[in-house]
């Protein structure tokens, strides 16, 4: 890894529930990811990888360790400046498109620029059109994000993501809501937006091929990161 | 437009049938304190109206005898002889008491008035009458009588010393219009033949029931009285603040001093009681409406779980959240208002058009509804109170809600 670590964790721990139904979700997970590159996080189900996601993506906070963004460590952040941080650094994508229905596809990717309020309405609306031509949906722009397909909600959801232009995208399994060809061309979208803008993709994936295809790929189990490996250096993932 | 209104206003427009049932919630509840208040007011604000314009808004009585207090040595068991007063019938001086109380800032004019009970004949009829002598052109400055005249002219009973004005309904028990003769019976038990030069309507019953007025110096001798007047009435610029006045009358010219307020204490607390009945019962209208509020929001905030989330996920603080849901209900609580005092007003003209026929304590052909800005700010402040608590407790839950939770429940 190189100096131009823009997200970092060291020695994460997490539990989740209560009393008996206490889990220990995240045992001292440790990771860093540089600006440009792609990683993935693999491992079965409650292995502890969109708990990894949700800390290092400010949603949730560790029981014990450090999460720093570009270096800096945001442990001692209040909540609001957790959501300030959020919104001008981390890009969110889930497994469930999670689209404000009521809304437009381009009014959804201008809901995080209205948050920043770095832009003025005009050029908030014309980086939506950019960012929605980018994922091939310029001619749905006014389209209510209900009458979009699933395919097409996805891609949606990926552009507001990419709408502050953050340094990390953090996704959630993005295309396991996907059938195969959307669920590659979602990826490939991704890869290219990674490689062109200089940003950071972490995502959490039970796709092999899509796993193969990142940078780098850890895998979890149990709550542990058990391996990283980077493209090509490790066995096909079953 | 800051992002949690726009969202605020975008959730609102597209639940229009939760947005209608909020908005007429707070839009009926407004209108219906102001029409409701309007009403009661109205009808309480024509009986001040008229008792003032009738017998002034403050009155001097009889002169009592200065109390020397604190030379007065009680004997045992005699406590309530202490605090009685001892009156005297009549004003002493009058004219130096309408002199001296002329040079009061508040004081418009006075007029003094001899007053007494007789009977009135007119044909076959007979009644007991109110007579009122008084000094026409002084009494035409202090009180009404020269709008409340229906009929007639007050010239001609200024001019006549041996005509009266008579109330309007007692005119209808004596069958007796302008021109007719009307006989008042003297204490002696002889019968004074008078002319009807006017007929007057103060609206209020028991005035037009019983009162006739005639030439001051006629009636001291129809009654056969020492004193010139039995009262002096007041007329001020500032009726409120009759009851400080009378108190420094009482002291300055020790004779018997009581406002509008307290010579109306009686009939003011039914029109008060009258009218926080009819508020209490409105408010709780409000509140209902409140309470429908909260039920639609707090449905919303269920509603839009995965939104609240998504928006946390994005970025937007815990506070942006809650105002998402406070503009919702501020966004309710101003457009129900503004409908509300507009549907408000509407209603009042409506009602104030509406035929009665009322012949009791007031005369009144429609209803009486009195326009009054209070009315409508109050409304107005009730219904943002009641949406504001209504629209806080979901707000805050949904700012409370933990982002992830909702998240991983979706899996």
């Amino acid at each position: 890894m190189n100096s131009q670590i823009c997200l970092s964790c060291k020695g994460i721990e997490r539990y989740l529930g209560e009393e008996e139904e206490r889990v220990h979700a995240l045992r001292g997970v440790s990771l860093e990811v540089e600006a440009g590159s792609v990683h993935a996080v693999v491992g079965p189900s409650g292995c502890g990888k969109s708990t990894l996601l949700y800390i290092l993506g400010l949603l949730d906070l560790p029981d014990t360790g450090q999460v720093a963004i570009e270096s800096k460590s945001v442990s001692h952040l209040s909540d609001d400046e957790l959501a300030r941080t959020r919104n001008k650094f981390i890009g969110f994508i889930f497994q469930f498109h999670f689209l404000m229905e009521d809304f437009t596809a381009q009014e959804n990717v201008m809901i995080p620029m209205r948050k920043l309020g770095q832009l003025s309405d005009v050029q908030m609306r014309e980086r939506a059109n950019d960012l929605l031509e980018a994922v091939g949906l310029g001619d749905k722009l006014r389209r209510a994000s209900r009458h979009l397909s699933g395919g097409e909600q996805q891609r949606v959801a990926i552009a507001r993501a990419l709408a502050n232009d953050p340094r990390v995208i953090l996704a959630d399994e993005p295309t396991g809501n996907l059938d195969t060809a959307n669920s590659d061309r979602a990826f490939e979208l991704l890869q290219n937006i990674v490689q062109q803008g200089g940003n950071a993709l972490l995502l959490a994936t039970h796709n092999p091929v899509i796993a193969e295809a990142c940078d780098w790929i850890h895998e979890m189990k149990d709550g542990r990161i058990i391996a990283s490996h980077p493209r090509g250096t490790r066995g096909s993932i079953v | 437009m800051t992002p949690p209104l726009y969202i605020a206003l975008r959730f609102l427009t597209h639940r229009k049938r939760a947005l209608l049932l909020s908005l007429s919630g707070v839009v009926f509840g407004v209108a219906i304190f102001i029409c409701t208040q309007a009403q009661t007011q109205g009808f309480a604000r024509y009986f001040i109206d008229s008792t003032i314009g009738s017998n002034g808004a403050l009155v001097i009585r009889s002169r009592f005898r200065p109390r020397y207090e604190p030379l007065m040595v009680s004997a045992k068991g005699s406590k309530a002889a202490m605090g009685r007063r001892l009156y005297f019938e009549g004003i002493t001086n009058p004219n130096e008491i309408m002199r001296v109380s002329r040079q009061f800032s508040n004081i418009v004019s006075c007029s003094p008035v001899l007053r007494g009970t007789v009977s009135a004949r007119a044909g076959f009829e007979n009644a007991t009458v109110d007579l009122y002598g008084i000094d026409p052109a002084l009494h035409a400055q202090t009180t009404d009588i020269l709008h409340q005249l229906i009929n007639g002219n007050l010239m001609i009973f200024r001019n006549n010393t041996s005509s009266i004005i008579i109330g309007s309904r007692l005119a209808e028990l004596l069958q007796a219009g302008v021109g007719d003769t009307v006989q008042l019976l003297a204490p002696n038990g002889e019968f004074w033949r008078f002319t009807v030069a006017g007929i007057a309507r103060a609206g209020i019953g028991s005035i037009d029931a019983t009162r006739i007025y005639a030439h001051a110096r006629v009636a001291q001798a129809l009654l056969q009285q020492p004193s010139g007047a039995t009262m002096i009435i007041y007329k001020l610029r500032d009726p409120n603040r009759a009851p400080a006045l009378a108190s420094r009358f009482e002291t300055l010219f020790q004779h018997n001093a009581s406002s509008w307020q307290e010579r109306e204490e009686s009939t003011l607390q039914l029109f008060l009681t009258l009218r926080m009945s009819v508020a209490i019962t409105v408010s709780l209208i409000i509140l209902l409406a409140g309470f429908g509020i909260f039920n639609v929001l707090t449905m919303s905030v269920l509603a839009k779980i995965k939104e609240i989330a998504i928006l946390r996920s994005m970025g937007y603080r815990r506070i942006d959240i809650s105002l998402i849901f406070l503009w919702q209900g501020a966004v309710i609580a101003v457009a129900g208002s503004l409908l509300g005092c507009s549907l408000g007003a509407l209603m009042t003209w409506g009602v104030s058009h509406i035929p009665i026929r009322l012949r009791g304590l007031l005369y009144t052909n429609y209803f009486l509804v009195t326009w009054d800005w209070r009315h409508y700010a109050f409304a107005t402040l009730l219904a943002l109170i009641a949406v504001f608590i209504a629209s806080y407790v979901p707000a805050r839950r949904a700012a409370q809600l933990p982002p992830v939770v909702t998240i991983r429940g979706s899996r």
